[in-house]
């Protein structure tokens, strides 16, 4: 770059975020009670009472306009502000530092409006599986289980890797052929009707999901959880050599390598306590509460979901234990067999031909071609950001009518980028031929959706 | 400060200029900038009334001023903005569009536009239906300011929503991206009553050169009768798609990047009249949106686009920048990739080999002799509103 030319690039990161509901402080002097979470702490209690008032008055303005639609998103040249009215009075924002790309005589803004307004949606839905006692419980519990979960949740929270898949916010699956998912299906039955207190299941391997018993929207949150919090923190000691020393947990349990990720860690510890975290499935118009259990063999992990009001005590761990952990463990060696079998078949797996990104909103199946490694704090994609911003906008595009329509684009860099929707599915397409014309394009993606998604109808 | 609020129906924009805070409340889904610019516009037309020199005085020396008392009868002006704002393409492209006129007619009507001048007269247009069909400038006066579209734009509403239909007017106008701080002096008059087709605009420095300019007018109809020019307007072809044979086109917009011969630029766009699905105001309300929203991500300032393909169940559109030209194109829903091409192909011949006659190719310039004795004085440091400046220079 030329001397004195130097950009500084800023990512989005998060400001602030708090929880208020201003029905808890009514009247002038009881500010202070309206806010139930914010972060960071270190602000000045005037200021945030502040900023609290700030956002309220901005809904009651916006509500002038459209009663039922107040305000979703607030930007000023520096951040940007995100309500989400996450039960009736109960209201979340989130303060996020715009993206910038300073230079020495323009500072200019970059916006990337759809990725962030999704996001917050989606914190907002997983927040929906472990919080709900807003209406059990009194102010003091509510604020105590907000500061424990909210804590733990922002540090998950990477915004500047956070792109399409995010806002699509779909479940990965494995793709298994009939005679071990049938195998898998049998293990889930004869589990459940061993252990009469287990009320749903779901089986994941390699964090995906094969199979699961909730309904779409709460698997679709427990699965978010599963992905980006807890599976990550637990890392596979049984992967690791023999004497390594993250073996000890496991040792003495020759029979298999099964283990809780929730609940007890050894169960040969006599203090071992068995508490597990509880959530909150929407069953109907109620709420219903359970315990999580996380159960893991090699890859494979199964989530057993118990009524909340039973107690959970050593015996009954022990009988999952001794009952689940031989078969998981002969489950998942099998799983891993006939993949590797499948992948000698289909042939070793090179750099995808396509860069595509699909989803379907009914099943909430997702593929990406683009990701090589995504979790929480990383996105390995193999494309530029920008392109991935502009599948942003065609995403933001498609959403504005429920027709199927497709678009295509052609980038500054002579990336073409084609976004195609058919019925509930979406398809993403990035091209990098330069020189190809929009025929030619047309007929490579053609190509593709006839390999890929050859029983798919999409617009031509 | 904040700039914009969003939520589910609406879109809130907030703009600031000078003593003056602009919100617009929306419920259209145009960008947070185009929502600003037309603002923009709305400060600008204000602007052209009063002057900014004279806005951040008054504001300067009574912080509580109530513009409404200096913007009363104002209204129509303004909400007649708002409202071509909607339905022209215009606004959006920051183009005018030009009379289509064979080039031998125009520059004959330049030339008697050129021939009629007074001393201080420094723009004469001819507009008709809204359309340019000449304009002719003073010759020093493009040295260092520009007619740039958003002041036509601003004239032509300003004159639309005088709704006046016989006789003449005489009033002051500002064009605020030429000169913010001081003021023509415009005589409007149409030369078809009544009909009141084609309008004549001379503006000029002098506040007193009423008569000086009115002659200049007579000089006008008579080298117009003389000639029949008007007929030559008349008989203009304004285009329809059909007339490119197009089948499955429904509609365009092309604004070439370069059209005038010398440097100075004055952005032209050119569009065919509107097919019968598209006639009503509606209509072409709801075409200019598809077409807003294409034009802001093209134009996107983080990742601008050169193409752009949509196939929707209303209407398949495009959206092409190259640096040539500027183009959007409507076809029939169920036109495919490859018709699409070929008749964009065509049009784009069809364009280029009618070019001199769908353009203003150039500027003719005339020149008032400098009168002596005059000094020329700070732009807008001496501006006062209603004060004639003396000199062309003080344009400048």
């Amino acid at each position: 770059m030329a001397s004195g030319m130097q950009e500084k690039q800023y990512t989005p990161s998060l400001l602030s975020f708090f929880i208020y509901n201003p029905k808890f402080g009514p009247r002038e002097g009881e500010e202070e009670k309206k806010i139930l979470f914010y972060h960071p702490i270190e602000i000045e209690k005037n200021e945030k009472i502040r900023n609290v008032g700030l956002c309220e008055a901005i809904v009651q303005f916006t509500r002038t306009f459209s009663p039922t639609n107040p305000a979703k998103s607030l930007h000023t040249q520096k951040n940007r502000q995100f309500f989400h009215e996450a039960e009736e009075n109960y209201w979340m924002v989130m303060v996020v530092r715009n993206p910038m790309v300073e230079k020495p005589n323009k500072d200019g803004k970059p916006p990337t409006v759809e990725y962030q307004e999704e996001e917050i949606i989606v914190s907002n839905l997983f927040n929906g599986t472990f919080s709900r006692a807003f209406e059990a419980g009194g102010v003091e519990l509510l604020t105590q289980k907000l500061e424990k979960f909210f804590y733990r949740y922002l540090q998950t929270l990477h915004l500047q890797s956070c792109d399409l898949l995010d806002v699509f916010g779909g479940i990965s699956f494995f793709p298994l052929d009939k005679m071990t998912y049938l195998k898998i299906q049998s293990f889930v039955n004869r589990v459940e009707e061993s252990l009469s207190l287990v009320k749903y299941t779901a089986f994941l391997y390699n964090d995906q999901l094969i199979w699961s018993g909730l309904e779409q929207d709460d698997m679709r949150i427990l699965y978010k959880y599963l992905t980006t919090s807890l599976f990550p923190r637990h890392s596979e000691p049984e992967l690791a050599g023999r004497d390594s020393p993250l073996r000890p947990e496991v040792a003495g349990n020759l029979l298999h390598y099964g283990r809780f990720l929730t609940g007890p860690a050894n169960l040969k510890d006599p203090d071992a306590k068995f508490r597990f975290p509880r959530i909150f499935v929407n069953t109907e118009d109620s709420y219903e509460e359970l315990h999580l259990i996380v159960y893991k063999a090699m890859t494979a992990a199964v989530c057993f979901m118990v009524n909340a009001a039973v107690d959970l005590n050593r015996e009954f761990c022990e009988q999952l234990d001794s009952l689940v952990g031989p078969q998981l463990t002969l489950l998942a060696s099998d799983i891993c067999e006939q993949f590797n079998i499948n992948r000698r078949i289909s042939g070793p797996e090179k750099e995808p031909q396509f860069k595509f990104i699909y989803f379907n909103h009914m099943n909430l199946a997702e593929k990406s071609t683009i990701h090589m490694r995504k979790t929480a704090s990383v996105s390995l994609t193999s494309v530029h950001p920008d392109l991935m911003k502009i599948l942003g906008d065609i995403n933001c595009d498609f959403a504005r009518v429920n027709e199927d329509e497709e678009i295509i684009v052609k980038a500054m860099t002579d990336y073409w980028v084609v976004g195609k929707k058919s019925d509930q599915r979406e398809l993403y397409v990035i091209l990098n031929q330069k020189n190809a014309n929009l025929i030619e394009v047309n007929e490579e993606v053609k190509r593709l959706c006839a390999t890929q998604f050859n029983n798919i109808f999409f617009l031509d | 400060m904040i700039q914009s609020i969003f939520s589910d129906e609406h879109t809130v924009v907030f703009l600031q200029k000078g003593p003056l805070v602009f919100v617009s409340v929306s419920a259209t889904r145009q960008s947070e900038q185009q929502l600003r610019r037309e603002l923009l516009h709305v400060y600008h037309q204000i602007v052209s009334m009063l002057t900014q020199a004279s806005i951040n005085r008054i504001f300067e020396r009574r912080k509580n001023f109530d513009l409404r008392r200096l913007l009363f009868g104002s209204e129509k002006v303004l909400d007649g903005l708002l409202d071509v704002m909607d339905s022209d393409p215009s606004f959006m492209l920051s183009a005018v569009q030009c009379l289509p006129l064979p080039s031998s007619s125009r520059d004959a009507l330049s030339h008697i536009l050129q021939k009629a001048i007074t001393p201080d007269l420094v723009f004469s247009f001819l507009i008709a239906n809204n359309r340019l069909v000449s304009v002719v400038q003073e010759k020093t006066v493009l040295e260092d300011a520009r007619l740039k579209p958003s002041d036509l734009h601003l004239l032509f509403n300003l004159i639309r929503a005088s709704a006046f239909q016989a006789g003449e007017i005489w009033m002051p106008i500002c064009l605020p991206l030429f000169n913010h701080d001081c003021y023509f002096y415009a005589y409007v008059a149409y030369l078809d009553p009544p009909e009141c087709t084609v309008c004549l605009v001379l503006l000029s420095t002098d506040k007193e050169a009423f008569y000086a300019v009115a002659e200049c007018k007579r000089k006008i109809e008579e080298a117009f009768a003389s000639q029949n020019a008007l007929q030559w307007v008349a008989n203009t072809q304004l285009y329809y798609v059909d007339d490119i044979s197009v089948a499955n086109l429904r509609h365009f917009l092309y604004k070439p990047s370069k059209v005038l011969d010398h440097h100075r630029q004055l952005p032209q766009f050119t569009c065919p009249e509107m097919e019968v699905g598209y006639r009503s105001q509606e209509e072409r309300i709801r075409l200019l949106d598809p077409y807003r929203n294409m034009h802001n991500r093209i134009h996107s300032t983080s990742r601008p686009l050169k193409l752009i393909y949509h196939s929707a169940g209303k209407e398949t559109l495009l959206a092409w920048v190259t640096s040539k030209f500027e183009m959007f194109a409507c076809f029939t829903p169920l036109v495919t990739k490859k018709s699409a091409i070929s008749e964009l192909t065509k049009l784009l011949r069809w364009i280029k080999k009618e070019e001199d006659r769908l353009f203003i190719c150039h500027l003719p310039k005339y020149s008032t002799a400098p009168q002596p004795g005059r000094s020329s004085t700070d732009r807008g440091s001496s501006a006062r509103p209603n004060t004639s400046d003396t000199g062309l220079l003080s344009l400048l």
